[in-house]
């Protein structure tokens, strides 16, 4: 017995030595395995301000390697326009412009049947309609004539997803945009898993009447278009899978972009979470990355500036300006924050820490009081002495009185 | 608990009150025919004498209600704004065509020098606890509105208070009152669905936040900062009557204002209504902006100590929307005010016999009040199981306020291993209120 166990331990060995490298190695190793390529130059939407977020929010997730392959200008000679798909992982669609040259498109399509990834971004469902792969591809899409096409539009209507032959018919744009609330119709899929089944998604406008061949099409999530704004009056999907060969296609028809200044859509933590799952799922099939803390919710928006969440000292930096009257937001994520950490002893201590140095700084009275407020419930004996001290200024008084009253409790 | 230096002994008090009120307050000259009992009238010495704390919808509402009996007398209302009082006072005197009714806008004062039998309170839930403690303690009886109080130890005050007084309390969740609730609690209890494993109970979804309007002037009239009492001073910002239920410092939005209805017909089927789950966990969608703080959207998971299993929604998240549904070995049950429904409806025809379990009657909540205070017996719905009620809302509120899974001792009525989720037990009151732990 002593001897078989001694044989196995050996030969166990050898896979979790092999195993730790690998591990070892792939920690050490700086550049991140996927790689993607972005291909834009010409669109209908700001295609620099969007490729140059895109990149960052790929990057950003500490995945993707992104590359930007940029076109000819409109008009230009497009015969040498070649992109070398198959060098990528993933390759993203933010282009709508002039047709590419016969073989760029034999190569995309057979990079894709192949087990490539796709993402198809926001206004690149109008292009190429005489393309018939392309439809294939995008699943959806709209403008450009495609009015005269044959395809259907897809809905969601009263619990499930409808289909009717469109005839005649085009898409439309909502004009203006805003915030409105997204619902995931998959739950299950790696891209949606764990996301909150509805949310708001910042200043927008909806892709309205995408239609087209919708084969092995899956919708993740609908935006309402309403009617009393000039939409459809029906759930409109915005965010959908197609299968194609061995190939992954994201296709995410939101992300609306004016300028670098002007870029609410891709800001929106739904927008960049959802874009970057569903980048790592069009790579790899599946999805590893958690939900941030931020993901909006049913009744608020949630964007990050830089597209990147703020650090503990910056949101407490932000909620320092804090006066009533003013956006409770960052307030609101302290308290959420909290409320979504693992609540153990040292993550309050950790917390409480920072928001008693936030007490003894310079910051409004309206936003040490909410600190107050908040230390009221999670704090420990460590916050008394700052209690009793800002119990005795006018300002804070009432509110420091209010903590220390629950705290002294103990 | 509340200080209180008042410890008026009930008897001798309702003795007191009754020649007060009829020998010099309300009819100080004449006597009225209906004060000798004529024209069908009550006669004054069978008459309750009444007053009213808190007049505004739901208060009024109340009183008009009161009004209508026959054997009760309002004598004089109090409220912090003044157009609630005038309005008020108003419907009084139109009912009784004179102009007596007096009055106050504070309570304190309305307790000194009023002594009526019973007082109806309707209150913005921060004000439950101190107002409805001290009527308690002069040894009125007491027909307030549910949620009974904003927090677990403010309710357990209540409860203490009307029974160490033994004062009668009636709880505004008439729906017990009603013929089908009635019906759907004793085909639970008397096992018409075999044993329940699970409950499910909907409540409205919240409204949508308004942003954070600017200050303004405070109504002439209304006293803003005695409607504030124990609650964080906050300027006037066009939020006050109603819509103070969308703020925490008030109250906890939908939920709390509505498991004073659905939770206690869940529990009152259940026999569960003098006790509480052991396990809570739960989510809120909390608005990241504006005034409106209270979540907008709920979904709490109990467990009770028998292993059935509750949640509590917003009414969207339900298959069977709002009302109570409780399921069991035989299928579901759902009762709410659009109807009485079950998978097999002919469940719904069976009659309660003799040997099965009777539960309360009543067929008119106010009445049962009015009949509890001549026959000192208990009403449909006690402070306890008011308190049971909205017990049930505040932990899941702490749950998700904490964002963790508490495990809570009916009993003690505190938190398991989490001091944390036990600060939230209380909310601390802003000085000259007090609260003694």
């Amino acid at each position: 017995m002593k001897k078989i166990i001694s044989i196995w331990s050996k030969l166990l060995i050898i896979p979790i030595v092999l195993l730790l490298t690998s591990a070892l190695f792939n920690a050490c190793r700086q550049q991140p395995k996927n790689k993607v390529l972005i291909v834009t130059g010409q669109n209908t939407i700001n295609w620099e301000a969007s490729s140059k977020a895109l990149k960052q929010i790929l990057e950003n997730s500490g995945l993707f390697r992104v590359n930007v392959h940029i076109s000819p200008q409109q008009g230009e000679d497009m015969s040498g326009y070649n992109p070398n798909f198959s060098n990528y992982d993933v390759v993203v669609l933010n282009y709508n412009g002039d047709s590419w040259p016969e073989q760029t498109r034999i190569s995309f399509v057979d990079y894709i049947k192949t087990g490539g990834g796709v993402i198809v971004f926001q206004s690149a469902n109008s292009a190429f309609p005489d393309w018939k792969e392309y439809h294939e591809i995008i699943g959806l899409g709209g403008w450009k004539n495609r009015d005269q096409m044959p395809g259907n539009y897809l809905y969601w209507e009263e619990d499930e997803f409808v289909t009717a032959d469109t005839g005649q018919g085009y898409g439309t744009l909502f004009l203006k945009a805003e915030a409105y609330l997204v619902v995931n119709r998959d739950t299950a899929h790696p891209v949606t898993r764990g996301l909150p089944e509805r949310w708001m998604h910042a200043d927008d406008i909806i892709i309205n009447r995408l239609k087209g061949p919708a084969q092995n099409l899956k919708v993740l999530s609908t935006a309402f278009s309403d009617s009393l704004k000039d939409g459809t009056g029906r759930h409109e999907p915005i965010l959908f899978t197609v299968e194609l060969g061995e190939g992954r296609i994201f296709h995410t028809a939101i992300g609306y972009t004016v300028s670098d200044e002007e870029k609410s859509a891709l800001e929106c933590v739904g927008f960049i979470t959802t874009f970057q799952r569903g980048a790592e799922w069009a790579a790899t099939g599946s999805v590893t990355q958690s939900v941030p803390v931020d993901f909006p919710n049913a009744v608020s928006t949630h964007r990050w500036e830089n597209f990147l969440p703020l650090s503990l000292d910056e949101l407490m930096a932000k909620i320092s300006r804090y006066k009533i009257g003013m956006s409770r937001k960052f307030i609101s994520d302290l308290s959420n924050r909290i409320r979504k950490s693992d609540g153990s002893p040292e993550t309050l201590l950790e917390y409480e820490k920072k928001m008693l140095d936030f007490l003894n700084s310079e910051a409004t009275i309206d936003s040490k009081n909410f600190i107050c407020r908040e230390l009221s419930w999670m704090g420990s004996g460590k916050s008394i002495p700052t209690l009793e001290k800002l119990a005795k200024e006018e300002a804070t008084a009432e509110i420091a009185a209010f903590a220390f009253e629950r705290l002294k409790a103990e | 608990m509340f200080k209180s230096k008042d410890k008026t002994n009930r008897r001798k008090f309702i003795k007191t009150t009754v020649t007060t009120a009829l020998g010099i307050t309300v009819f100080p000259h004449i006597i009225p025919a209906s004060a000798l009992g004529k024209n069908g009238q009550v006669p004054p010495s069978d008459r309750i004498i009444m007053g009213a704390i808190g007049v505004g919808s739901q208060g009024t509402g109340n009183m008009i209600n009161f009004i209508k009996k026959k054997e009760t007398r309002f004598v004089a209302v109090c409220d912090v704004d003044l157009k609630h009082r005038e309005r008020a006072k108003q419907l009084v005197d139109q009912a009784y065509k004179n102009s007596e009714c007096r009055t106050y806008t504070d309570y304190r004062e309305f307790l000194e020098k009023e002594k009526p039998d019973a007082v109806s309170i309707a209150l913005p839930d921060h004000w439950h606890a101190i107002i409805s403690v001290a009527v308690a303690n002069k040894g009125i009886d007491i027909y307030g509105e549910k949620p009974l109080a904003r927090s677990i130890k403010e309710g357990r005050a209540i409860v203490d208070a009307a029974e160490k007084n033994n004062i009668i309390w009636q709880t505004g969740s008439w729906q017990r009152s009603i013929p089908n609730f009635h019906h759907a609690c004793e085909l639970i209890r008397n096992g018409r669905l075999g044993k329940i494993t699970y409950v499910e109970v909907g409540l409205p979804d919240g409204g949508k936040p308004i942003g954070t309007p600017p200050v303004m002037p405070v109504p002439e009239g209304l006293d803003w900062n005695f409607w504030l009492g124990p609650a964080p001073t906050r300027s006037y910002r066009g939020v006050c009557h109603w819509d103070w239920r969308w703020i925490m410092d008030y109250s906890g939005g939908q939920l709390t204002d509505w498991a004073g209805h659905h939770v206690d017909i869940a529990h009152w089927g259940l026999g569960l209504d003098r006790s509480g789950p052991v396990e809570v966990e739960g989510e809120g969608i909390y608005p990241r902006e504006g005034i409106y703080d209270a979540p907008v959207e709920y979904d709490i998971h109990f467990v009770y100590k028998n292993g059935m299993e509750m949640r509590v929604a917003n009414r969207s998240r339900l298959a069977h929307g709002m009302g109570t549904t409780w399921y069991g070995e035989k299928g579901w049950i759902s009762i709410d005010r659009g109807g009485l429904t079950a998978e097999d409806p002919k469940i719904l025809d069976e009659k309660i016999v003799e040997d099965d379990i009777k539960l309360y009657k009543s067929k008119d909540h106010y009445q049962n009040f009015l009949d509890c205070v001549k026959s000192r017996k208990e009403t449909i719905t006690p402070a306890e199981m008011a308190h049971r009620s909205i017990s049930v809302a505040l932990i899941g509120e702490i749950a998700m306020l904490t964002g963790k899974k508490l495990q809570w001792d009916p009993v003690k009525e505190q938190f398991i291993g989490n001091e944390i989720a036990n600060r939230l037990l209380f909310r601390p009151y802003r000085k000259p209120w007090e609260f003694d732990y």
